[in-house]
Formats: C-alpha cells, sequence, structure tokens
C-alpha cells in the first residue's frame, strides 16, 4: 500500500511536483502516463526516496517520510523506505562488473546481509521467472536489452518488496524486446504484485493497471480506470496525449 | 671537503649565481673563475661566500694571477667534470689528492686528516677501535662519511662489517644527526670535524687521532699548463711567507700537520713515481666483481621502495579518493588539503620533513632511512593516486548508486560493493603507469642516506672517475632491466581490460 499526500518538489523555481496525492492499494496496478516533462518519473523517485521533495508525505505501509524539513530524514528509514519500494530504471542500471545472478544476489546479499547460499537459491529462481534460468552466468554486456531488464525486475523482486515502481521499462528497448518486458510485468501483475509502471505503451498500460493517472505539468490531471479513461477522457491534456499516443 | 647541504637548498645557490649573471660585469681584471659547492660548507665557504679559508685563499691567488676572484657553485662531486666543461679555470673547495689527477693537481694548500666525533654524552668511544665494540643491545655503532670521500673508502676497508655504515652529501646535517644522537659517530676532513664541534661544544666532541693525512690541492684542467705553474707559485710563496699560516691561524685550522706543507712546497710537483705519497692518495684498482654486487644490492633496495610503497600508496590514495567524492564536509576538506599541499609540494622536502625533521619533534619518529624512504613515498603517490581514484569514480554512471540505493543498500556498502570495483577497472592502467613513474622517483631516497641505485652510481663513480660512463650504463641497464618488464605488464592488463569491455 502507496499512499502520495499532497506531494511537491521544487527544482530552483521550477515546480516538478505540484500537489501530488495517490493512493495505491496493495495487490493493485497503477500506470501512470502522460507527456514528457510532467514530472511522472520525479514522482517515483521520491516514492522511492531518490529525491527529496518540499511538502508532503510518502507512505508506504507503516513507513512515513516526510518532507525534507529542518531534520533530515534519518539513514535508517531511507533504508527500510527503499527496501520497501523495488525500483527499475529506464536504462536499467545493472551492475556491469557482476553477472546476472550477482546482480539479482547483490540486493538480498548487501541490503539483507543474507548468505550467499540463502541468496542464491532464491535468486536462481527468479532469474527463472523472467526467463533467464540458462543465462545467470552472463555478465550485463553478454545479454541484450530486454534480457537485461528482465534480470533487473529480477534483481528489484529479490529484496520482497511490496511494491514495485517501473520508470519507463521499455522506453530503452526495441518493440519486440519490449514485448519479452512486458510479458514478465503482466505475468506479475497475475500473480498479485503490487505495481506502479510509468509508461508510454498505450495498449499494455490499458492491460495491466486497474487504475491509470494521467500527469502533466507536475500534476495529476485525471484518475481512473483505463477503459473510462480511454473511453471518455476528462480534461483536454488526457485527450490531446491519447490522440497522439494512438 | 666540502660539506653540502641538500639539492633543494642548492636551488637557492643557484638563484644568486643566476643573479650575480644579470648584473653588471666589473670592468676590472679578468675574472678568476673557481668552482666550489658553498652550500653548509664551513669552515670552507660560508656565510654567503663571505667566510671560510677557501674564500680567503681564492682571493689572496686572484690577487697574485692580478684577477678577480669569482666563485662558481657546482655539485661538489661533479667539480671535476664542470672543470672539463669549461664552467670554470679551477676548483678550490677540498679536493683530496689523487693518483688520477696528478697531470691536473697543484702543490698541496693544506693536509688534512681524518677525525672522529661522537656524541658528548658517548662515554663508550674513546678511540678507533671502540667502534667495533656492540651497544648495550648487541646491535651496530652507526657511522656516516661523507659520499664519495677518502673517509668512505678507509671506513669501508677498514672496519667492513663490523659497524652500521653509511655515507651522507650532507656534512652539516650528519653532525646534526649525531648531536641528536640519530648515529652514533661520523668520520670527516678534521676541518669540518674542528669547525662543527666547536659550533656545538655541548653536544659534540672529538675523540682519537686524526688519521690517514692527505692533501687538499687545487684542480686544473690538464691543457692549462701555464695557469698551474702560476698557481703553484703562488702557493709555494704563501707557504713561504706565512700567508697560508696566517689565514689557517684565523679558522683554528694550523697544526703540526701543516708544517709539512713546507717540505711539499720545495719538492718537484707532481711528486716523482720514487716519492713516497700519502696512502690515501695512492691509486685504487676497480673491483669489478665488487661493483656488479654492489650495484646488484642497491638495485635490491630500489625494488623494495617501490614495491613496499606502492600498495599503501594505492590504499591510502583509494580511501581518499572516496573520502573526498562521498565523504561528509568535515572529511572532505582535509582530503583536499592531503591532496593539495603534498602534490605542491617536492618529494624530497617531504623526505626530508619525515627523516630529518620529525625525530626533531619526538624521537618516536626516529626511522629506519628505508622505512622513511617507504613512508615518504606512500605518502607522496597517495595524492596523485587519490586523483586518479576520483576521477575514476566520477566516470561510474550515476544511475548505478542509485540502483544500489534502491536496492536498501546503504552508501557506504554501494560505494564498497557497487562504485569502487568499477571504478578500479577504469583506473588500473593510470596507477600501474603511476607504479612506473615511482620506481624512478625512488632515486629521490639517496637524500636520505638510503643506498639505492642513483645513490650507488654517485658513491661508485666518485670513487672511480675514469669509469663514469660505464657505470652509468650499468645502472641505466639496472632500471630498465626492472622498470620494461613493468611496462610489459602494465600494457598487458590494459589490453585484457579492453577486452573486456569490448566482448558484448
Amino acid at each position: 500500500m502507496i499512499t502520495v499526500t499532497n506531494l511537491v518538489k521544487e527544482r530552483g523555481k521550477a515546480r516538478v511536483l505540484d500537489n501530488v496525492s495517490l493512493t495505491l492499494p496493495k495487490g493493485e496496478v497503477a500506470a501512470v502516463v502522460g507527456p514528457s516533462g510532467g514530472g511522472k518519473s520525479t514522482l517515483l523517485r521520491c516514492i522511492n526516496a531518490l529525491e527529496t521533495f518540499q511538502a508532503g508525505s510518502v507512505q508506504v505501509d507503516d513507513l512515513q517520510l516526510e518532507a525534507e524539513g529542518p531534520t533530515k530524514p534519518s539513514e535508517q528509514i531511507l533504508r527500510q523506505l527503499r527496501q520497501r519500494v523495488g525500483m527499475v530504471f529506464q536504462q536499467f542500471n545493472l551492475f556491469p562488473h557482476m553477472t546476472a545472478l550477482g546482480n539479482v544476489m547483490a540486493g538480498p546479499r548487501y541490503a539483507l546481509g543474507q548468505s550467499n547460499e540463502q541468496a542464491e537459491q532464491r535468486s536462481r529462481e527468479l532469474l527463472v521467472r523472467v526467463g533467464l534460468g540458462d543465462k545467470a552466468h552472463r555478465r550485463p554486456d553478454q545479454l541484450s536489452g530486454g534480457e537485461q531488464q528482465r534480470v533487473a525486475i529480477a534483481r528489484a523482486l529479490a529484496v520482497n518488496p511490496s511494491a514495485i515502481l517501473f520508470d519507463e521499462p521499455t522506453s530503452a528497448l526495441d518493440p519486440r524486446m519490449a514485448d519479452e518486458v512486458l510479458g514478465v510485468i503482466i505475468d506479475l501483475a497475475k500473480a498479485g504484485q503490487t505495481m506502479m509502471v510509468v509508461t508510454h505503451a498505450m495498449r499494455f498500460a490499458r492491460q495491466v493497471a486497474g487504475t491509470m493517472h494521467v500527469m502533466s505539468a507536475g500534476q495529476i490531471v485525471e484518475s481512473g480506470p483505463p477503459e473510462r479513461v480511454f473511453a471518455e477522457p476528462q480534461h483536454e491534456v488526457t485527450r490531446e496525449f491519447l490522440r497522439r499516443t494512438a | 671537503m666540502a660539506p653540502m647541504l641538500p639539492t633543494f637548498i642548492r636551488l637557492s645557490g643557484a638563484l644568486v649565481l643566476m643573479l650575480t649573471a644579470i648584473a653588471p660585469a666589473r670592468p676590472e681584471a679578468p675574472l678568476l673563475k673557481w668552482g666550489m659547492d658553498e652550500t653548509g660548507g664551513a669552515p670552507y665557504i660560508y656565510d654567503s661566500r663571505t667566510k671560510g679559508f677557501e674564500i680567503e685563499l681564492a682571493a689572496y691567488l686572484a690577487k697574485e694571477l692580478g684577477r678577480t676572484s669569482e666563485p662558481i657553485t657546482g655539485d661538489w662531486k661533479a667539480l671535476p667534470e664542470s672543470l672539463d666543461r669549461g664552467d670554470f679555470d679551477i676548483v678550490l673547495n677540498g679536493y683530496e689528492y689523487a693518483v688520477n689527477f696528478r697531470e691536473q693537481a697543484s702543490v698541496p694548500y693544506y693536509i688534512y686528516r681524518l677525525a672522529l666525533s661522537v656524541n658528548k654524552d658517548d662515554n663508550e668511544i674513546h678511540s678507533w677501535d671502540d667502534l667495533r665494540k656492540r651497544k648495550p643491545d648487541g646491535s651496530k655503532r652507526k657511522v656516516i662519511a661523507l659520499t664519495g670521500s677518502a673517509a668512505e673508502r678507509y671506513m669501508k676497508k677498514v672496519f667492513k662489517d663490523d659497524i652500521d655504515f653509511d655515507t651522507s652529501d650532507d656534512v652539516s646535517n650528519t653532525f646534526d644527526l649525531l648531536a641528536n644522537k640519530q648515529i652514533d659517530a661520523t668520520v670527516q676532513d678534521n676541518p669540518a670535524a674542528i669547525y662543527y664541534v666547536k659550533k656545538d661544544e655541548a653536544r659534540l666532541k672529538q675523540v682519537g687521532e686524526g688519521l690517514m693525512p692527505n692533501f687538499y690541492v687545487i684542480l686544473t684542467r690538464v691543457k692549462d699548463k701555464e695557469l698551474r705553474a702560476k698557481i703553484d707559485e703562488a702557493l709555494r710563496k704563501a707557504i713561504r711567507d706565512g700567508t697560508l699560516e696566517k689565514i689557517y691561524r684565523k679558522y683554528n685550522l694550523w697544526n703540526d700537520d701543516q708544517e709539512r706543507l713546507w717540505y711539499w712546497a720545495e719538492q718537484p710537483w707532481p711528486p716523482g713515481a720514487d716519492v713516497a705519497i700519502p696512502e690515501a692518495a695512492q691509486e685504487r684498482p676497480v673491483d669489478w666483481s665488487e661493483v656488479t654486487r654492489l650495484l646488484g644490492a642497491a638495485a635490491l633496495k630500489t625494488l623494495q621502495l617501490a614495491v613496499f610503497s606502492f600498495p599503501f600508496a594505492v590504499l591510502l590514495g583509494m580511501l581518499i579518493g572516496v573520502a573526498r567524492m562521498y565523504g561528509p564536509g568535515w572529511v572532505r576538506i582535509p582530503c583536499i588539503i592531503y591532496v593539495e599541499v603534498i602534490r605542491g609540494t617536492p618529494l624530497l622536502l617531504q623526505l626530508f620533513v619525515i627523516y630529518y625533521l620529525l625525530p626533531r619533534i619526538s624521537p618516536v619518529f626516529k626511522l629506519d632511512p628505508l622505512y622513511a624512504g617507504i613512508i615518504g613515498l606512500a605518502i607522496n603517490y597517495a595524492a596523485y593516486e587519490a586523483e586518479i581514484f576520483r576521477a575514476g569514480l566520477q566516470a561510474i554512471p550515476r544511475g548505478q548508486m542509485e540502483a544500489a540505493l534502491a536496492l536498501g543498500m546503504t552508501p557506504m556498502t554501494a560505494v564498497r560493493r557497487v562504485i569502487v570495483p568499477q571504478a578500479f577497472r577504469i583506473v588500473i592502467p593510470p596507477i600501474t603507469n603511476d607504479f612506473i613513474a615511482l620506481f624512478k622517483d625512488t632515486s629521490i631516497c639517496s637524500a636520505i642516506l638510503i643506498t639505492e641505485l642513483t645513490r650507488q652510481y654517485n658513491v661508485l663513480y666518485n670513487n672511480h672517475r675514469e669509469f663514469i660512463i660505464v657505470f652509468a650504463i650499468m645502472t641505466a641497464a639496472l632500471y630498465l632491466m626492472m622498470s620494461y618488464p613493468l611496462s610489459l605488464l602494465a600494457r598487458l592488463i590494459e589490453r585484457r581490460l579492453r577486452r573486456e569491455r569490448s566482448d558484448a
């Protein structure tokens, strides 16, 4: 369960996030769509505490992160929060000096403090789950983009997060590879994984998401079930955006 | 014997020389340019060339020759080579007579002996033989003589392994070491011993008899027969009419030995083959197996300095580089200061601080020269490695740190497990390159009494000037034999890293 309340993020004079609120119940999938520069990625990065914000709060289960005030949030809280929320990046960001298996084991070993043996078995299972059981010992530079992103998903899953955030997971991939990755995400959705996906892939968003949020200029301009948003867009931005991506 | 200060002080002498060179030339008599090494050279030449018995002797000679005295600074050990190059007309700076100078040497102007000086508090060394007695803890006595001097040759020949013997270029510093009890004794020509012991009577004393008398002579180029004849004539005159005695008495240097100058002033010069000359001046054949052994041992020292210092430099450099990139402000600022101070000052100076100055603050810092050299090189190179690491760390994309943090790693763990291992691959080629550079910089450690290759070369050529080229080639070959494999290794590592990257 993720609750974002009145989030405000400023970069210099620009308001990147302007009073954003949303709720992502457990077991649900939310898609965040909208024109580039609307603040979608920044929202994810704030939820995962990779960026600070000036007002509002982020709550993940029982952990609450307040806006950066006179007191900085403790390193402990940040770490717990990040563990609770997995992140899959647009550019994969795999660790190039480790094998696929090593990447998946990195979280359990270096963040959760598990032993090698403990970490390895489950990591192998996760690689099988994303369809890469046979490529556990390849290094990232020996994998295709789609394979790399699937390793990144397994890596995020390995620390048992209660939710996973996807930041445009297929934008850097050609269509065939994108489909591989989307397939994995759809499987996760079916298994009841809580997820928030920033994406430009509309068909996919419609297929996977229970709720769709349209963001523009730092605000959520429209939210609702994808069918409704597609059929009867309420906001001018949504109509414009859907027309372009159709 | 001219005591000498380290190069960095000598540089100031070079500056003075440059300034003199631009000053308008005096329109007077032609110059008598004489080569010397003034730095710390009491009682020979000191107080900015205003004092010293050789300053007065040169002034006298110039007057007799109808010229103006013009002292020219050079490196003492290389004065004969500078003379041959034509940098000056004569060498007048405590040069000992030796058979190989026969064709160049004037009549003697002073008869020196080797003098033994010890610390005033020393109650165990009363004579030369006492040097052989072990210290209460069983260790050998540490004795230093001037590099390339007759004292060095004598001590090596007579005492062999009975003492912990070393040499130094720097007489005034050697007496400081003795006063601070960092060494047990020093063997120097008596003019220097008389001067320094008198200067620091509270802490120093002379013991034993003066040994191995020999002559100080003025050197001229072999072909300058006329000049040599004039100088001989002037010296003989000064010996006969008491001019020399007057100068030496002024500096407390007159003693019974000098009365022998009367005898030599009447003899034909250079002395014929049948004339008995001092033992110290006799020819010394080169022992090539000994030369090889010495150079080999020195090469080992060079290798030790490089191999033991560099891992510390890399480790310290890595810590500083990481702290500077990821540490909080109160850690970053001292790291920046460290890097800038160490990079901005010469290694030579840093070695001097570690070896000579720190022990004055506390005896805790009294280090064996080899350790001081290793520490100095490590501290110095750490600053450069830190900068290499910083560049390497900066080259890692930000997404790597974010991905690690997103998994819930602490920033420390992220740096250790994700950032540093990647940075390492980037920094290996420049670091191997630095290792080769450090390897050659070990030669600077010769300034703190470590007999590594460069220093051994200096010692050898001082003893046998006729083989200077051979020694130079042997020394260069040894450096190359050690550094070229390193270059190959560096290239191999670089190639492998490149292949790993392009394997995709």
